[in-house]
């Protein structure tokens, strides 16, 4: 039942209402960001500001830890020497709690509050439901994920700090298959998007060397007894098995397949060969593990020793695969901007792909995928380093 | 004082003035806080869903986030994968979410409280490892690429007019929600919440209430991930996470999960939070703990429900408790339903005859007290919904009564793992009468009420109420054929003001009833309205108007018990229990106890009272029915009955039986 | 037939952890009428104490993993003070409030130890035993050991000893056990820390066979949970039986349905729960007024 007082409060509120609605929509033209439309070319002023979106909390934050501190240790050698055209580079660092609802909200407030770049994330589920409103915003963003779903976004402004999962993925099986001529290969990946994607990857990989693997067990991601799966590979005898699951999970796969008696050899992408790893599993079960990796390890080479000691001097701990991705990632961009005098939005997309880099991975030259770097390299894991093999 | 400003019209005002800030708010924010806020919108419907099934209803529920997922994920899979438009999809994923709520509420009838909590957990799991599995949904990298809803024109992928679709939902959502709980089916509800036992002796079916509740929360829950879907155009296993889920649960829980307004402050609040906070961190995530804990700790009833508790700190009652008017009760049909909603009963269907259309409505008493046929305006009738009679002796009945007879108990026995409760109890209960039960304690008095009134099934034997067989047939089943009870320890609804305790009983409607919350909810109004009219005439009668809005732990604890009394007598029933009704009370209040008696049945309504007040016993009850050990020991008037050798050997023992003074009966 | 027996030890293996975090679930609620779902994070500390002892102190493991239990046990001396306004209270109040308290340990474990996991070697390097071709890791049988152990230690506690049978006392009726002088608060406190000390226990024990991470204790809380309610919540001998129960079903599970798993134990344990709704051995509870 309305009142007349009632009606009498609801309708000025209601007029208010319907004037502010006739004078236009809220929120403008557009989102508002500085990085709006094809983006700048000439040098602005004041410090360069780049994002870092990363798991720091939950199940994937030790990842966006390694992330952080690999762009960081990047950006302050970068500052030191004093920066892009005297610009400094601020780095604000976005916690995305691995939630992609948290991403869609940080890649509008990073768009709102001035970056004009971001790197991360480590999980490509937040990467995925951040891409299109990056794209929207005209921010370029190096991610360190490598699942081939990302190419498929097809964003002018998505790269890449590494490989894709399906290059780790052919390299290793040629050299198992062609190199090395083993043919019985059994498979135990896990579900999450990495371990599903290892799992096609690989398979296809496989397939194209003519070989079907002798078995192919799925474990979900948080799984901890990997004992029934290994038992029904165990069965079918292989000399090979790969791995395509998370370092810890990985770990515990090598120790659950050596107390059942598997001597099979391991071979694993990006995971095997870190600390967490090692320690999972046991150094003494991990040997003859043969890793698919663009770092191989510390001191692979000089520039890899150069890098781990300012990183262990910087964080007082070794650095691994994460730390080193994003570090090449940070030195991307870095001399992208350094290239074009810290432009932003398609102009600085452009300049990276423009950007021929020699870093600790490899050589960064990118497509129009995004994709900068085509190949990864083979070792082998004994008494806890990782020695190259020429393939 | 003020007479513009009552505090319905500034709560109104307050209202409006929210709805134009609301309304604006877009106009202020950028684009990264409009996207937080079409966030806590969503989250804020999730809150509501939640509110009404753990708050409202009282069932634990941990799979909301699972509804929230089946809405979204069904909305992205059929439209990306199998090509339907966004509302055909929405509407499809909406019946889906229904589904997955009512499956989830199946638990529900059997466990409660932490079990529930383990199973509506375990299906929340186990919807987070199907959409990561199967091939179908994406796995774990999800599905993109969710087309944007189209709306006459209005271009939704704009973040700001995406805001408004969301309010408008929340606002309906709201509104709906609220109407729910301050109408029967949410009283009745929040009934089954505070005594579940208490609430089915009242009449509400409390499985088909717990499936409502389940299929309430999965549509909030459906509606916000159909939404989602189309906001975020992207939907992956992490978003419906059981992090999540805890979170969801935290919002309901720091807002105020028994209220709705609550859980919307609560979700936006922490959404906004959350946001806040992304740099920190872990000091972030300790910082929330705490906050927590804090809340949970210091205020159990949530944000919202601080000022309340301010309040009612504050204002001491000055009610006070009036004579109980006998009168009120004069002309059984005076209380019977006049103001309930005619229902055509289909044909076919096995009613009682009382049940079925065509019987006159009754009226209401006049003011002035006594039957008054004449004049009751239309206005005063609602929707009639033909009820049974409770005059005494007249009435249709089932096949086998014995006239005279209303209840018969022959044969009864209960067993409870190998303790005999009721061994071989036979009695007649007849129309009119105060029937006393009497025995010593453990003698089995307050079983024979539970099984009479559908509490325990038992063991053997037969209760015939009316010539219809009754034995094992549910508690609630049993309230709607006209037999209420009150309680040994008192069992009122404690989060229920006392009108509303009264209300519940006095909802005689049967849960399919409830269709008209979808199709005609202006007819739920005007029964509620013509409810609270006879539930407050009936609290006048038994002195307790005063008292309406009070709840019932701030009443002194002879004025619980009679309010327990109008209770059971607000469900117009033809036989009341009273299971010591004398417990506690003082010399006054037992004789203002003995008066409203037999009122109750002078009007109409027989009685049978368990009571251990042996002077209440005499004086009040016609006959008496005396249990030792399960057993009926002797039956017949009182005088006698207090003479016969077992009666006094049970209760004194055999050594005190020689040269014992004999109890007479008092006037 | 071989690969069903090693799934069967497989879980029982697992099982066993479970069966131990059950236990601290169920003699916390038992005796406080506290459903504690900051259990799992009590178990992660006492992980993350045990394994800091083991490898940075370097202490032999059959002295890390006391170490840690005490610590552990101190610690939860703390928490119970903390969450004793919630005892006996709703279900939703209990779980989000006890919720609350874990973010806050898990908080305290990743500004301590950071949020990177660490692996934990085996303590026990000898060879497996084989029966008939199935192989039973030795660290097992002593995870199933200790396991055993505790329940007969737990039940020898309470049903013989003062202390216990006062414990249970309070459970019954609290007012009737202050009346006979049992002080209630003492005896709540204790029965945490040895909650937290059999937390501790599982955490420590199970580091070898898992790894050791600040959210490591969320999935290993809900395990031990349902494995607790499955038993017959707040029994000793049902949190042994539903543990190994949760552990073998999980382990054929997986046999099975691969990464359905989850999904698969889950359903079977709603199943079960349906039909027997108090649990294997019944609910022993606190009873409430």
């Amino acid at each position: 039942m309305i009142r007349r007082s009632s009606a009498a409060a609801i309708l000025p509120a209601a007029a208010i209402a319907l004037l502010a609605a006739a004078c236009g929509t809220p929120g403008g033209s557009s989102g508002g960001s500085p990085g709006a439309g094809g983006g700048s070319t000439k040098a602005a002023s004041g410090p360069i500001k780049i994002a870092v979106v990363d798991a720091q909390s939950g199940s994937s934050s030790d990842l966006g830890q390694f992330e952080y501190r690999g762009v960081k240790l990047a950006v302050d050698q970068a500052n030191a020497a004093g920066g892009i055209d005297g610009r400094k580079i601020s780095l604000g660092l976005y916690d995305d709690q691995g939630d992609p609802t948290v991403g869609t909200e940080l890649a509008r407030k990073i768009a709102s509050e001035g970056y004009i770049a971001m790197f991360g994330t480590a999980e490509s589920a937040v990467t995925l439901a951040m891409a299109p409103i990056l794209e929207s915003e005209h921010i370029p963003n190096i991610t360190s994920g490598q699942s081939t779903k990302l190419l498929a976004v097809g964003s002018p402004y998505l790269f890449l700090n590494g490989p894709t999962g399906l290059t780790y993925d052919s390299t290793l099986a040629k050299y198992l298959v062609t190199t090395k001529g083993y043919k019985k290969i059994a498979m135990l990946t896990n579900n999450d998007s990495y371990g599903a994607g290892e799992q096609s990857a690989f398979t296809t990989s496989l397939k194209s060397l003519g070989l079907t693997p002798v078995a192919a067990e799925v474990v979900p991601a948080d799984q901890a007894n990997m004992t029934p799966a290994l038992t029904a590979i165990r069965g079918k005898d292989p000399q090979v098995l790969f791995i395509g699951a998370e370092e810890a999970q990985s770990g515990l796969i090598v120790k659950q397949a050596r107390a059942l008696g598997m001597n099979a050899v391991i071979a694993e992408g990006a995971p095997a060969g870190t600390p967490l790893f090692l320690s999972t599993a046991g150094v003494s079960d991990t040997n003859g593990t043969i890793v698919s990796s663009p770092y191989l390890g510390n001191s692979v080479n000089s520039a890899a020793q150069t890098f781990s000691s300012a990183y262990q001097a910087a964080y007082g701990s070794a650095p691994e695969l994460h730390g080193a991705k994003a570090y090449d990632g940070a030195q991307v961009m870095i001399a992208a901007l350094k290239a074009c005098h810290g432009c932003t939005g398609l102009a600085l997309a452009n300049a990276i792909r423009a950007v021929h880099y020699s870093g600790l991975l490899g050589s960064f030259a990118y497509n129009n995928q995004g994709v900068g770097i085509f190949a990864t390299a083979i070792g082998i894991l004994n008494d806890g380093k990782i020695h190259p093999v020429s393939t | 004082m003020s007479t513009v400003l009552t505090p319905f019209r500034v709560r109104l005002l307050g209202l409006a003035v929210l709805a134009v800030v609301a309304w604006l708010l877009p106009y202020r924010l950028n684009i990264y806080w409009i996207s937080v806020a079409d966030t806590a919108l969503l989250f804020a419907l999730l809150a509501i869903g939640m509110g009404l099934v753990m708050g409202i209803a009282g069932q634990v529920n941990l799979a909301q986030i699972a509804f929230f997922g089946v809405g979204a994920y069904a909305t992205a899979i059929l439209t990306t994968h199998d090509g339907y438009g966004f509302w055909v999809a929405a509407l499809l994923a909406m019946v889906a979410a229904v589904l997955a709520g009512l499956v989830a509420g199946v638990p529900a009838l059997r466990i409660q409280s932490h079990y529930l909590g383990i199973v509506t957990l375990g299906l929340a799991v186990a919807f987070v490892d199907w959409i990561t599995n199967a091939p179908v949904t994406g796995g774990d990298s999800g599905i993109s690429g969710i087309p944007t809803p189209p709306l006459f024109g209005i271009d939704l992928t704009s973040q700001y007019l995406y805001y408004y679709l969301e309010l408008v939902v929340l606002a309906l959502g709201l509104l709906f929600g609220l109407f729910v709980v301050r109408t029967p089916l949410g009283r009745r509800m929040r009934a089954m919440r505070d005594d579940a036992l208490a609430a089915g002796a009242a009449g509400a079916e409390i499985g088909v209430l717990r499936m409502m509740a389940f299929g309430l929360a999965s549509v909030y829950g459906g509606a916000a991930g159909v939404l989602y879907a189309g906001l975020i155009h992207y939907v992956a296993p992490e978003t419906f996470s059981i992090a999540d889920m805890f979170l969801l649960l935290a919002m309901v829980i720091i807002g105020g999960r028994q209220s709705l307004a609550g859980c919307v402050i609560g979700a936006v609040g922490l959404t906004v939070a959350q946001q806040e906070l992304t740099n920190l961190a872990a000091y972030a995530q300790l910082g929330y703990g705490v906050v927590v804990v804090a809340v949970v700790v210091f205020a159990p009833a949530g944000l919202v429900g601080i000022p309340a508790r301010l309040r009612r700190r504050r204002v001491r009652s000055v009610a006070a408790l009036e004579a109980f008017q006998p009168s009120m009760l004069g002309g059984a049909e005076g209380r019977a339903e006049a103001s309930a909603a005619a229902v055509a009963v289909p044909k076919g269907r096995r009613f009682p005859p009382w049940l079925q259309a065509g019987r006159a409505p009754r009226r209401l008493p006049s003011r002035r007290g006594g039957d008054s046929r004449r004049g009751s305006k239309p206005a005063e009738r609602s929707e009639a919904l033909a009820r049974r009679k409770t005059q005494r002796g007249l009435g249709a009945e089932g096949r086998g009564a014995v006239p005279g007879v209303l209840l018969s108990v022959s044969g009864l026995v209960m067993r409870f793992r190998g303790v005999t409760a009721l061994d071989d109890v036979s009695l007649e209960v007849r129309a009119g009468e105060i029937l006393g039960v009497v025995g010593p304690n453990g003698s089995g008095k307050t079983t024979l009420f539970n099984v009479i009134s559908g509490l325990y099934r038992p063991s053997g034997g037969s209760v015939r109420f009316a010539g219809r067989s009754i034995a094992g047939a549910r508690s609630y089943r049993i309230s709607q054929l006209g037999i209420a009870r009150t309680f040994q320890h008192l069992r009122l609804f404690r989060h229920l003001t006392v009108l509303d305790n009264v209300l519940v009983s006095m909802d005689r409607t049967r849960s399919w009833w409830s269709w008209r919350y979808i199709c005609w909810p202006f007819g739920v109004w005007r029964y509620d309205h013509a409810l609270r009219s006879r539930a407050l005439a009936l609290l006048r009668g038994f002195g307790l108007a005063g008292f309406a809005s009070a709840l019932p732990a701030e009443l002194p604890y002879g004025i619980q018990r009679r309010l327990e009394i109008a209770r059971a007598l607000a469900s117009s029933p033809r036989l009341l229990l009273l299971d010591e009704p004398a417990a506690g009370l003082n010399g006054d209040e037992q004789r203002q106890l003995a008066g409203i008696v037999r009122a109750i049945r002078d009007s109409g309504v027989t009685v049978m009272i368990i009571e251990h007040n042996m002077g209440l016993v005499m004086s009040l009850c016609e006959r008496v029915v005396v249990l030792d050990s399960g057993a009926v020991i002797a039956s017949g008037e009182p005088g006698e009955v207090a003479r016969d050798p077992a009666v006094l050997e049970a209760y004194l023992g055999k050594s005190a039986l020689p040269g014992l003074p004999v109890p007479e009966a008092s006037p | 037939m071989q690969s069903f027996f090693q799934t069967l030890v497989s879980g029982l293996s697992f099982g066993a952890v479970y069966a131990l975090v059950a236990l601290g679930f169920s003699l916390v609620y038992r005796t406080m009428g506290l459903v504690n779902f900051a259990h799992g994070a009590v178990l992660m500390i006492g992980a993350y104490v045990a394994s800091t002892f083991y490898l940075s102190a370097r202490l032999p493991f059959v002295a890390a993993v006391p170490a840690a239990m005490a610590v552990t046990s101190a610690v939860g001396l703390v928490i119970e003070r903390v969450l004793r306004p919630l005892e006996n209270r709703d279900f939703d109040l209990m779980l989000i409030g006890t919720i609350g308290a874990g973010t806050v340990l898990e908080a305290v474990a990743i500004l301590i130890w950071s949020s990177s996991g660490r692996g934990v070697p085996s303590p026990v390097r000898t060879a497996p035993l084989i029966v008939g071709g199935v192989r039973i890791g030795t660290y097992n049988l002593v995870v199933i050991g200790v396991v055993a152990v505790a329940m007969a230690a737990l039940t020898l506690f309470l049903q013989h000893t003062k202390r216990g049978a006062a414990m249970q006392a309070v459970a019954m009726d609290h007012e009737a056990a202050t009346a006979v002088g049992i002080h209630v608060g003492r005896s709540n406190a204790i029965a945490f820390a040895i909650g937290a000390g059999l937390a501790a226990l599982a955490g420590s024990l199970a580091s070898p066979m898992l790894y050791v991470s600040p959210t490591m204790g969320d999935s290993l809380g809900i395990q031990g949970f349902a494995a607790a309610i499955l038993g017959g919540f707040g029994s000793i001998p049902g949190a042994i039986v539903g543990g190994l129960g949760i552990g073998v079903i999980g382990s054929f599970a997986a046999q099975w349905f691969q990464g359905y798993s989850d999904l698969v134990t889950f359903v079977v344990f709603t199943v079960l729960v349906m039909i027997k709704p108090t649990g294997i051995f019944g609910e022993r509870t606190v009873s409430r007024a």
